[in-house]
């Protein structure tokens, strides 16, 4: 064996012109394909990083206008969310619908500590919204469900807002005021693109002054997994509500709806088709390869012709030529395959590097488009395997080609 | 006998088929050095590689060494040509990027014997034939008549029964020929059956038989 692998590889430096052109077109197959795995994995990876950070499986409402008269109602109405929604919408759909949770928004209200203040108001929300909206605790804890019962007056804010109201000091157990009242600080999370302040919705609710309007209603979704059930559970809201605010069902400026799931599905399809499509730009650039070497094999048998008849009359036989040609092309692949590889994931971790090293491309966030763009060992076997079968089918071709040759015709002085 | 050639035809196919050889029979000893002449067209190399088993015949039948040399298997053909027969050719065959050194010790490479081994036998094969010095120079580093030696170098290593010389002299100086004719020579004093192709009536007068061919008959 290992002298069979030097007679090849003696025949392969007589030839490096040849070697190394047919080795380029295989090494930049691997490596396009490598590269293109790479990316695309690092999108599919950002992707799912940025979905699993939040609750993919719900449906936002907000109040709209409703621009159809209806029912003896005029055009261009107001919609204001109320409570009761959140029990209508939990009842009457209580098929898809787990835990409904609601928001009050608050714009104006500063929040003031001794230091300074922020603006921008407040949100009254549900635990649940921590996920909702990715946030992800720095210090502290979230406001949570006894929070909600005792009407607590306890708040979370961003943590670059913390520095903002406390300096240096440690914001946890502080005291802000907010619209007069004074709140505790229970936690801070992770400044992203937001910088909301917090605080449990019974608070918020007090603090409105007898309205029972909502902000925006979120429903999270159960036993629902495609994307027609998730759209016509979508719809099945907006006719509930509709029934409730007196709008036509098909008045789409009503509501301000936000499907998270249909739009996590319908990425998620996109995300596979774009992982398929690299597969076949791969798999086709590779098999151009393959043709590649396969062609110059064919004219390297044919060059050859007469030194594979000189080894015929000295007593090689036929299986022994095949399998020089064979495993000549399995050598040239591989070998340059491998090179491709080196170097397709040399410039996969350098994009992996830049990437996280510039903090993402969010604006200003950490939401980043390619994350870990990264191939791993298992791809590293599987494109061996398919690098060795892929040479060998190459050489197949040339090499049967090659057994036609009779030594005396190629001995025969030309 | 070593040889021996009963009513072999040989025809190449073609519009009209080509009768090349006719009714051959030919008969060689052990330890012969025989030569075989002819003018060109004649059918002389067509006999030879009928000889070395790289070429079919039609009919007749021809013993190599006791054994039919008929339909035989592509490998039972291979193995016949690396045991028992040594070519020397006229543009000498080696393998332009195999050393002088490697090109005598492929034969041993097809029949598995290993690579110290086959340097070793090799090497002893080029010291026969004073190309030791040349060992590690490729074939272009070579004279026609250092190519030669190698080539026969590369003959013998296998202990063949015959040695099958298709002009040998062909593309070498008269001097040259010569040198190479004395090397047959002694290859033939210790033994070793020899035939020669050649046009060359001075290389013929060196050998002790000249079968003359004449338009695929011996005459
Ligand atoms: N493969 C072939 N197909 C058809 N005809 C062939 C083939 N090989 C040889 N011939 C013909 O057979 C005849 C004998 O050829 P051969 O090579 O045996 O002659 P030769 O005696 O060796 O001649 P030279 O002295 O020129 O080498 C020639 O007419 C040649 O053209
Ligand atoms: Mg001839």
């Amino acid at each position: 064996m290992f002298d069979l692998i030097s007679e090849i590889m003696a025949t392969l430096r007589h030839n490096k012109l040849r070697t190394a052109l047919t080795g380029f077109a295989v090494s930049w197959g691997i490596f396009l394909l490598i590269v293109l795995l790479s990316v695309s994995r690092g999108l599919v990876n950002g992707m799912e990083s940025m979905f699993s950070q939040r609750d993919t499986e719900t449906v936002s409402i907000r109040g709209g206008y409703a621009q159809k008269a209806y029912k003896g109602l005029k055009e261009n109405r107001r919609i204001r969310l109320k409570d009761s929604d959140l029990g209508v919408l939990a009842s009457q759909n209580a098929n898809v619908v787990g835990e409904v949770t609601a928001r009050i928004s608050n714009d104006t209200s500063k929040v003031t500590s001794s230091k300074d203040y922020l603006t921008g108001g407040y949100q009254g929300v549900y635990p649940a919204h921590q996920h909702n909206d990715g946030l992800k605790m720095v210090k502290g804890r979230f406001i949570n469900q006894n929070d909600i019962n005792h009407t607590r007056r306890v708040v979370v804010i961003a943590d670059e807002s913390a520095e903002t109201l406390f300096g240096k000091e440690d914001p946890i157990g502080q005291l802000v005021k907010i619209s007069d009242l004074s709140f505790t600080v229970i936690g801070t999370y992770e400044t992203e693109w937001r910088r909301d302040t917090y605080i449990p919705f019974s608070t918020a609710r007090a603090m409105s002054g007898g309205s029972d309007q909502v902000n925006n209603i979120t429903v999270k979704l159960k036993d629902v997994s495609t994307l027609d059930e998730s759209d016509r559970a979508e719809q099945d809201f907006r006719s509930t509500l509709g029934r409730q605010h007196t709008f036509a069902d098909d008045d789409s400026g009503s509501l301000w709806i936000w499907n998270r799931f249909s739009d996590y599905l319908r990425s998620s399809t996109a995300m596979g088709a774009i992982g398929m499509a690299v597969w076949v730009i791969g798999l086709l650039t590779m098999l151009s390869g393959i043709v590649g070497v396969s062609n110059i094999m064919f004219v390297s048998v044919r060059e050859r012709t007469h030194e594979i008849g000189v080894r015929r009359a000295i007593g090689a036989k036929p299986a022994s030529i095949l399998r020089q040609i064979i495993l000549e092309s399995v050598a040239i692949t591989t070998l340059f395959g491998y090179i491709g590889i080196v170097l397709g994931v040399l410039v996969s971790q350098g994009i992996a590097a830049l990437v996280s090293g510039s903090g993402g491309m969010g604006p200003g966030g950490k939401d980043e488009i390619l994350k870990d763009p990264t191939v791993d060992i298992s791809i590293a076997i599987q494109v061996t395997v398919v690098l060795i079968i892929a040479g060998a089918l190459a050489g197949l071709f040339p090499a049967l080609k090659s057994l036609k040759i009779k030594p005396v015709e190629a001995l025969r002085d030309e | 006998m070593i040889i021996s050639l009963k009513d072999i035809n040989k025809s190449y196919p073609g519009v009209v088929p080509l009768h090349v050889l006719k009714d051959i029979n030919l008969s060689i000893e052990k330890g012969e050095l025989v030569s075989i002449m002819g003018a060109s067209g004649s059918g002389k190399s067509t006999l030879l590689n009928i000889l070395g088993i790289l070429d079919n015949y039609d009919s007749g039948e021809y013993y190599l060494d006791g054994v039919l040399i008929k339909n035989l298997s592509e490998n039972k053909a291979a193995d016949l040509r690396n045991y028992m027969i040594g070519f020397v050719f006229q543009s000498f065959n080696l393998i332009n990027y195999k050393n002088a050194l490697e090109n005598v010790a492929l034969p041993l490479f097809y029949r598995g014997v290993s690579r110290r081994q086959r340097n070793k036998l090799a090497m002893e094969q080029l010291e026969r034939m004073g190309m030791a010095d040349r060992a590690t120079h490729l074939p272009a580093e070579l004279s026609g008549g250092q190519k030669q030696r190698v080539a026969i170098a590369r003959a013998l290593i296998t202990k063949p029964s015959i040695i099958l010389a298709d002009e040998p002299t062909g593309a070498l100086d008269s001097k040259t020929s010569k040198e190479v004719m004395q090397v047959f020579r002694d290859l033939n004093n210790d033994g070793m059956t020899i035939v020669i192709v050649t046009h060359d009536p001075g290389v013929g007068e060196q050998t002790n038989r000249i079968i003359r061919i004449s338009d695929g008959r011996i005459i």
